[in-house]
């Protein structure tokens, strides 16, 4: 192994405790998958740009590509495995199925998670919002109509509105 | 095999089967696969575009801790064959290639070494250590360049870089011009793409050294084509390779081919008789996978006082980059035999010149004849504009209607079973093109310039083995499938497709249900690993419904005779005229009524594997069928799409104001799958003609290595895409399926540019080459005078 030495750091993840040893230039996104095993985050474009790594930190939305595994000590990283409790999918997974919003899947993690913390902050977005917001994740297969449509549905559905 | 469509399971809007685990982030791609001691590999790239390879000195790299090995050309090529394509086309030179370049490098990027590391990081710090000594050489890096007399040759080989070169004449057009009214040209420049997939390309390679057999995981669209290659140029038998495919992260025609990476990493698990994986960095994956596209069209058409074409005429040069990993008129070719597409048109006569260049390769990318309808209706367009007729007018007196059917095209082609009138006239109606005129000409008083472009797709679809043969390309378009009941009643299919993100489980399990008599929720479709799919032809070429499907609704038909002989038989019954299988349970025909018996599948299955003796006189025990079935030559899906656009001349500002698509795809499996298609493919037809673009400077350099680069259009810039949905069932197929998926690529291009143009009218000027970027727009506008406007800002 060249550069620095691999350091023991503890990270919490998902509300757990975890362990782990890591080079100091592994990136977060390789330490979550690789020494974590939690491969539901994945890696489209390592440069910021796609938003498929998209994680939360302290409950932010953030490239887990851009950040190294070093720095989250202290952190809170919250993961896609963490967003369907005993396998029940959230409002939000719910209306992306309902309004096939997906295709692939390699970006709908990062989406999804984008908008677990949106939709915490802004319960009731307009369109133009939702379209805003999910610009920084890109989709290759689905022309972004049936997810967008999906996310105001699960704000509805969020803010006891029902589905509609 | 008709427009039955009294179907229970084809057609229903079924929930995607991929989505629970997508969701849940349990999906299983390549990266999530884990080999215990799997090795890492990194490339060495090409820095510039055209240089002999003078020595390679590996000596640091191999000296870092962790680095196993760097292996260069020369030791691939002693584990390898050579990739040779000569298939017999008149006017398509053979080519060949290693599985590393030895003498020299074709374009930037081109890979020239191989590290192997324990990890990762430490190969790609391997990979910065590795000095390549190169003479640079003369590039190429635009086909018009490449076909100056005296160019540099991309391929030594070859006696010009013009790889393929292909004349065609149906009728008489020098006649048509003759007798013209008038003669009208058109010019339509589609840019470089290439499929950007979300996953990038990757493998992993695990040699069993004691069975001597290779387990090669990857994304990929055609397994059994790919086994076959890769068998073949490591000298390995075909009983020898399983090629099994994990979830794929999106592939557009980016995982058919075998690449020269993906077979250094198998050659390199079996040397060093270890796991061996690969994960293509996004840099690599915009740099060195595959391009697409970038190719000019120049059109000729006679026509007559009201409009009527006499003739038409089309030059096609394409840019096919360094390397050929398909025969280099597998894209162009397709484009100049359905050109005429929608229309009635008898003469008809091409040129398509394809010319290597110093660039990254070529491969098909979803609707690899993404250009044909652009440059059809931007032909009609342009006879409008010069006529001074209504585009829709101009249009529906040149569309073949019912009554022409079936049409031969001059090419050949055969069109059955399509609506082009239909769908023009529902989309004309939608839009309501009176009203957007009013609105245009009101618009153009305020200095607001808004377009309407139409555009009419005949979407090839299938390819079927004939048309293979008689298109001169090597392969086939047969599909082949297994359908299993097992002893408790579970039913298991197969088929050779791979899915990238279709949706393919949900619609295929419909097919395979309807055929068989259960519900789609209780078929389990088993895809992707060679081992268990029967040998097919993979998914491309909008063949995943009617070849796959097809086949699979075929295999279940088959079935289902057999299950109910053998339910005739426990019935006591003389034969099973009067049986069906619905939902799983054996019904009757009583007084006209289909009533319930007692008789489940399970039951039946049960009988099948575990009570043989039971069985009726000849009938082999167990549940076991499988099927091979060829297509017809070509099937064809049509579609019009209409689009409003709203350009500001003093930034080159576009915006999509309305998107909406008639389409008519036959039969449907399932609704939700189809609308998915649709609206995705327009989407990604609309982003590379308004965003994305490969870009090389005039040495050879890629400017375009970043998605930052790279633009893919996000969510603010796309539309709201409507769908008029028709239905006329193909005749020929199995359930009236037609295909799709790739057409809303082609319809998008020429629709937008169309409304575009329709928005620059005013100016005087056109916009012949895409991307209709804001600074292609402004460049078009400056010093351009409106009418309406006066004079645009020159900056």
């Amino acid at each position: 192994m060249t550069g620095p030495a691999r350091r023991e750091i503890t990270l919490s993840v998902n509300g757990e405790r975890r362990s782990l040893t890591v080079a100091p230039r592994k990136l977060l996104s390789d330490a979550l998958r690789e020494d974590l095993i939690l491969t539901g985050t994945h890696v489209g474009c390592e440069h910021g740009v796609c938003g498929a790594c998209t994680v939360l930190i302290d409950g932010r939305p953030a490239r887990s590509c851009l950040a190294f595994a070093v720095q989250m000590e202290g952190h809170e990283i919250t993961t896609i495995e963490k967003v369907a409790e005993g396998g029940e999918f959230s409002p939000l997974q719910q209306a992306l199925h309902d309004h096939h919003a997906l295709q692939c899947g390699f970006c709908t993690a990062g989406i999804i998670m984008t908008f677990q913390a949106f939709l915490a902050e802004v319960p009731d977005p307009t369109e133009d919002e939702v379209r805003d917001v999910l610009s920084g994740n890109l989709c290759r297969c689905t022309g972004y109509q049936p997810i967008v449509a999906a996310i105001l549905s699960a704000a509805r559905v969020m803010r006891g509105e029902g589905q509609a | 095999m008709s427009g039955d469509t009294l179907f229970t399971q084809i057609g229903r809007a079924l929930p995607r089967k991929e989505d629970r685990r997508l969701l849940l982030g349990k999906g299983r791609f390549l990266d999530d696969i884990v080999l215990p001691g799997a090795l890492h590999v990194c490339f060495v790239r090409a820095p510039l575009a055209h240089a002999r390879i003078v020595g390679i000195d590996s000596a640091e790299a191999q000296a870092l801790p962790g680095v196993i090995g760097v292996f260069t050309g020369a030791d691939l090529a002693r584990w390898t064959t050579k990739l040779r394509l000569e298939p017999a086309i008149e006017g398509l030179h053979p080519v060949q290639m290693t599985a590393l370049p030895i003498d020299k490098v074709r374009f930037q990027g081109d890979p020239v070494a191989c590290v192997v590391a324990t990890d990762r990081y430490v190969a790609e710090d391997a990979a910065e250590l590795v000095v390549v000594d190169f003479e640079p050489l003369d590039a190429v890096a635009s086909f018009e360049k490449a076909l100056e007399p005296g160019a540099p040759l991309v391929d030594d080989s070859l006696p010009s870089n013009l790889v393929s070169h292909q004349t065609f004449a149906a009728g008489d057009v020098a006649a048509r011009r003759d007798e013209a009214f008038s003669i009208v040209e058109a010019r339509f420049g589609l840019h470089r793409h290439t499929h950007a997939p979300l996953e990038t390309r990757g493998c992993l390679a695990d040699w069993d050294a004691g069975r001597e057999h290779l387990t090669f995981h990857i994304g990929t669209q055609a397994p059994h084509p790919l086994r076959s290659q890769l068998a073949a140029r490591l000298k390995l038998a075909e009983s020898q390779v399983t090629v099994v495919s994990p979830d794929i992260g999106g592939a557009f025609g980016q995982k058919i081919a075998l690449y020269r990476e993906e077979l250094c990493v198998a050659a390199l698990s079996r040397h060093l008789g270890r796991p061996v994986r690969w994960r293509e960095d996004r840099l690599e994956n915009l740099t060195s996978a595959s391009h697409a596209r970038e190719s000019v069209c120049r059109t000729r058409v006679s026509v007559a006082a009201d409009g009527r074409i006499l003739g038409l005429e089309l030059w096609l040069t394409e840019d096919f980059g360094a390397y050929c990993f398909y025969p280099a008129n597998y894209m162009a070719r397709v484009v100049a035999m359905i050109l005429t597409g929608p229309y009635r048109i008898a003469d008809y006569a091409f040129d398509v010149q394809v010319a290597l260049t110093n660039k990254c390769g070529n491969g098909p990318m979803r609707a690899p004849m993404a250009i044909t309808s652009w440059v059809m209706d931007g032909t009609i367009d342009a006879i409008a504009a010069r006529l001074g007729l209504d585009p829709v007018e101009v249009r529906r007196r040149n569309t073949i209607r019912v009554a022409d059917l079936p049409y031969t095209m001059p090419t050949g082609e055969v069109l059955e079973d399509v609506t082009p009138l239909e769908t023009l006239e529902a989309a004309v109606a939608a839009i309501d093109v009176p009203g957007f005129r009013a609105r245009q000409a009101e618009g153009r008083e305020q200095g607001r310039y808004l377009g309407l472009g139409l555009c009419t797709v005949v979407e090839s679809t299938t390819y079927g083995s004939k048309f293979y043969k008689a298109a001169g390309i090597p392969g086939s378009g047969h599909e082949a499938a297994w359908v299993r009941i097992e002893p408790s009643g579970a039913v298991n299919a197969s088929v050779g497709l791979m899915g990238s993100g279709q949706g393919y489980e949900s619609p295929l399990s419909q097919a395979v249900a309807e055929g068989l008599g259960v519900t789609a929720e209780a078929v389990r479709l088993q895809m992707g690993n060679t081992d268990v799919a029967p040998y097919g032809m993979g998914s491309r070429g909008g063949r995943g419904a009617t070849a796959g499907g097809g086949t699979l609704y075929l295999c279940a038909q088959k079935a289902q005779a057999h299950v109910l002989r053998l339910a005739a038989h426990v019935l006591n019954l003389n034969d099973a005229t009067g049986l069906r299988l619905r939902e799983a349970r054996v019904e009757r025909l009583l007084d006209g009524d289909w009533q319930p018996t007692s008789l489940t599948l399970a039951d039946l299955a049960r009988t099948a594997y575990l009570d043989p003796t039971a069985l009726p006189a000849g009938m082999a025990p167990g549940l076991d069928f499988s099927l091979t079935y060829d297509p017809p030559p070509m099937t064809y899906s049509n579609a019009t799409h209409a689009c409003e656009v709203e350009l500001t001349p003093a930034t080159g500002e576009l915006r999509i104001r309305r998107y909406l698509v008639a389409e008519d795809c036959g039969t449907v499996l399932n609704p939700i799958v189809v609308r998915g298609q649709q609206q995705g493919a327009v989407a990604m037809g609309l982003s590379g003609a308004l965003f994305e673009e490969v870009v090389y400077d005039a040495d050879g350099q890629n400017l375009s290595a970043t998605l930052g680069d790279y633009m893919i259009a996000t969510a603010t810039e796309m539309p709201e895409i409507e769908i008029l949905a028709l239905h006329t069932p193909s005749r020929r197929t199995p359930a009236g399926i037609k295909g799709m998926a790739e057409g809303g690529i082609m319809g998008a291009i020429g629709a937008l540019s169309n409304a575009v143009n329709d928005a620059l009218a005013p100016f005087g000027v056109v916009a012949d080459q895409m991307p209709l970027s804001p600074q292609r727009l402004r460049d078009l506008l400056r010093g351009a005078t409106s009418k309406n406007a006066g004079k645009v800002p020159p900056k």
